[in-house]
């Protein structure tokens, strides 16, 4: 029965992490990134938010991945810069609200993926929080648990074309308008409440510090940061304001990266789209429509920088 | 030198240092040893309770039996430490105080004489319990009404950290206090054994609340291996866990957002959360009790059932006879009985409805220190005494309306009156601010934008999935209790009842939530 078990478990855990959609989607990048051989001026790295379209600025690649954290930013970075012959000029991070929640920074996701970079006994040891191990153990052993949601997904995206995706950038998988949204607010509230409750007054102190390592590598390699605020709807800034101190946090982020970082730009598109509810995904993201339009706008901020 | 951890009214922490005598309070001595054990407390559903439940169970089987007992008191009390290790010396003051003071009322032969040590044992008990739970409440509570009144703070503000499993472990010593001092138990001359009923593992955190005449003499049992029973064991863990992983977690995930921030939750959201609630909180704790239950089965023990599906109930009274069920029977034995019920040499029905009112203010200040809870106490109090009160009148209109006619249209109407007085007392349920259960109460009335609001909600794959399996848990507690489920599921061949078993268990792994939760009765 047991010897049943495990041998479920483990037929179960190779399917799961073969055709899960987001690792087919990050190993895709990662053999995208592999084959990468035009020069690498830009480099995209970090979550969902980071909506920057490569093919508009070009000479760049989009690294992010879905809800990635900076300590998975860090790691992977970090892997980059050692194991592969690549150096940006300049890499992209986005430094949303949501990038210093500590419902973010504690809920690393896609472990049977993950492995691959992030050293999850180091994370347990310097953190003191066992659950590394935990997730460690799951990410090689038992990837489903927990996850029907991305399996249901995975098995509706089971013919996904992969040919959409160019130099690691993936539109919205479904073209969606915000605008309409039956209760836009709700969704708002949903998304904030979601992703920054028990946000405090201060940003996760967890998240500082891998946004600091991340700043550190690029003074260590002379790479430039950018760091950019991604539009977000008028319906969760509303309620996003409610729960963190966006004039505080952002004065932070402004003095780690000084202190840190040396040089950097900011890009702050945080507004930038503010009563225009067609350029969004949902709540917190850009639609392709949206991502078009802000990547031309950093093309722009960049020329205009003397950065391009 | 000791360290005190005060919370200050903003909620932040402030640690004085206070000199080594004044002991009682919060020690968060620095046990550096074990601040590995911390980080990883010993939850029923962690990773770490995989192991040493396995390894303490594998041991006790192997030991001599003379020496069983040792390991489950020590296994016990390192599952304990866990959480705090400093709290283990708070749980070693009841116990020793208990165990003397049932020492010394057994070699008393009056009740007279035992009186004073039974006021000990009350004293150090409840007062260990007070200063842990209740100080925080008081303290609040004087300041509040100072400033009221114009004369600001009066007392220092103190909230201790809640040792977790005090009100479970202090009433288990109390029951078994006040059971010597009747005569209805004798005293445990055994310390060790009397240690181990205070502490035994399974049931320490968080229940069931077990008598001392159904638990000690099991300690001087020999247990060879049972395997039905040990079987059952784990089919009630399996359950447990996922009544807590998969049901009580998910709905976890739908109603925390109400309550943490209820002003943006209205109408038909509050109403469709109270339901979702009292089945989280039953999923989670009954989940837990069945792991328990289930825990101490692999080594032979039968604890106490704590409940008997409490939705089916048909009214207030048959609810609390079916939910938490040792907490409520302890209550009932040594607070309700014990109340004055007669006047002039008779019973009196006001008397009576009082002190069921006074009881259950008991039952919810038990559960927290807070207005919420009081409240909740309060409001299921009102509601058994006004069904007494006029329980005449609600047969005559049965029988006016003609249900008394239709007994299972009637019993329908009962259990679903009966669910919905549960879940408007489910507004007082929980730790969160008593404004915002009245914000709640409010919004209630609001009905604007309803239809989207549905559509938002039952679009919610988190929503679809946690109903369903609210339907399942409720259907399936109701064919293993109620109909002859198990003799007709164990006449099954041996291949498909170990495919259900596993068929459970991968579900569980696929739909249950991994992240840390602990479970909701813990912060009792």
């Amino acid at each position: 029965m047991f010897l049943l078990l495990l041998v479920v478990n483990a037929l179960l855990n190779s399917i799961y992490d073969r055709w899960m959609i987001y690792h087919r989607l990050n190993r895709n990048q990662d053999r995208q990134f592999e084959a990468f051989s035009d020069t690498l001026t830009y480099l995209m790295l970090g979550n969902s938010h980071d909506m920057i379209n490569p093919q508009i600025l070009g000479n760049s690649f989009n690294y992010a991945s879905p809800s990635e954290v900076y300590t998975q930013t860090w790691y992977k970075f970090k892997y980059i810069l050692e194991k592969s012959s690549k150096k940006p000029e300049y890499v992209f991070i986005s430094v949303d609200p949501v990038n210093f929640s500590p419902k973010a920074e504690n809920t690393i996701k896609f472990d049977g993926y993950w492995r691959k970079y992030v050293d999850y006994f180091e994370l347990a040891k310097e953190t003191g929080d066992t659950d590394y191990l935990v997730k460690w153990f799951t990410g090689r052993y038992c990837a489903y648990a927990g996850n029907y949601k991305f399996i249901f997904m995975s098995l509706f995206y089971l013919n996904a074309d992969f040919s959409k995706v160019v130099n690691g950038y993936r539109p919205p998988r479904d073209y969606r308008n915000f605008a309409l949204e039956p209760d836009r607010r709700a969704s708002g509230i949903e998304r904030a409440t979601s992703y920054l409750s028990g946000y405090g007054t201060a940003p996760d102190p967890g998240a500082v510090r891998y946004f600091k390592r991340i700043l550190e590598l690029c003074a260590e390699n002379n790479i430039k940061p950018i760091l950019v605020r991604m539009p977000l709807t008028d319906e969760y800034l509303e309620h996003a304001n409610k729960l963190v101190d966006m004039k505080s946090l952002d004065d932070q982020i402004e003095k780690i990266a000084g202190e840190v970082a040396g040089e950097y730009l900011l890009f702050d598109f945080r507004n930038e789209f503010s009563g225009r509810p067609e350029l969004f995904f949902n709540a917190d993201h850009v639609n392709p429509k949206g991502a078009d339009l802000i990547s031309h706008k950093i093309k722009t901020r960049l020329i205009e920088s003397g950065n391009y | 030198m000791l360290c005190i951890a005060v919370n200050c009214t903003s909620g932040c922490q402030i640690v004085n240092e206070i000199p080594a005598p004044a002991i009682l309070l919060s020690v968060t001595v620095n046990f550096t040893t074990f601040a590995v054990l911390q980080s990883a407390q010993m939850l029923f559903n962690s990773i770490g309770y995989l192991f040493f439940l396995p390894l303490t169970v594998a041991a006790y089987y192997t030991l001599p039996r003379q020496w069983r007992w040792v390991l489950l008191l020590i296994a016990s009390y390192l599952f304990y430490a866990f959480w705090n290790p400093a709290y283990v010396l708070l749980l070693m003051a009841s116990t020793g105080v208990s165990y003397f003071a049932g020492i010394k009322m057994s070699e008393q032969r009056s009740k007279p004489a035992r009186r004073p040590y039974l006021f000990l044992a009350l004293a150090v008990n409840l007062g260990l319990l007070f200063a842990f739970k209740y100080l925080g409440f008081f303290t609040g509570t004087v300041n509040q009404l100072g400033s009221i009144f114009g004369f600001g703070q009066i007392v220092p503000y103190m909230s201790l950290l809640l040792p977790v499993g005090i009100s479970f472990y202090t009433f288990q010593s109390l029951g078994y206090v006040i059971d010597v001092y009747r005569g209805s138990a004798k005293a445990e001359h055994h310390a060790g054994l009397f240690a181990l009923y205070v502490s035994f593992f399974p049931q320490l955190v968080a229940g069931p609340i077990e008598r001392a005449r159904n638990l000690l003499p099991q300690f001087r049992e020999v247990h060879e291996f049972n395997p039905v029973l040990f079987s059952s064991g784990l089919r009630l863990i399996l359950w447990g866990l996922f009544k807590k992983i998969v049901i009580a977690d998910r709905l976890a995930l739908l109603v925390q957002p109400v309550f943490g921030q209820p002003e943006y939750f209205h109408g038909i959201q509050v109403v469709i959360a109270m339901p979702l609630l009292m089945m989280q909180v039953y999923a989670d704790f009954s989940g837990y009790t069945d792991i328990a239950i289930g825990s101490a089965r692999l080594m032979g023990f039968r604890l106490s059932p704590n409940f008997n599906r409490p939705f089916a109930a048909k009214s207030i009274a048959a609810f609390w006879n079916r939910w938490h069920i040792t907490l409520t029977t302890w209550l009932r034995d040594y607070v309700y009985f014990s109340l004055p019920s007669k006047s002039g040499g008779r019973v009196k029905s006001w008397k009576l409805n009082l002190n069921l009112i006074i009881t259950f203010l008991l039952v919810g200040f038990w559960h927290g220190a807070n207005w919420n809870f009081l409240a909740f106490g309060l409001l299921h109090g009102i509601y058994m005494a006004l069904a007494n009160i006029f329980k005449p009148e609600l047969t005559k209109f049965n029988q006016i309306s003609g249900l008394a006619r239709f007994p299972k249209l009637l019993s329908a109407v009962n259990i679903t009156a009966t669910f919905f007085l549960i879940c408007t007392s489910g507004f007082f349920f929980g730790q969160h601010p008593f404004s915002d259960s009245l914000t709640l109460i409010r919004n209630i009335t609001e009905w604007s934008n309803t239809s989207a609001a549905l559509l938002t909600i039952v679009k919610n794959n988190d929503f679809l999935l946690g109903t369903a399996l609210i339907v399942f848990m409720l259907w399936f507690e109701y064919i293993t209790m109620e109909k002859s489920f198990k003799p007709r599921f164990q006449s099954l061949p041996v291949s498909l009842r170990y495919a259900a078993y596993m068929a459970m268990f991968f579900f569980m792994l696929i739909f249950g939530i991994f992240t840390r939760q602990e479970f909701f009765y813990f912060q009792f």
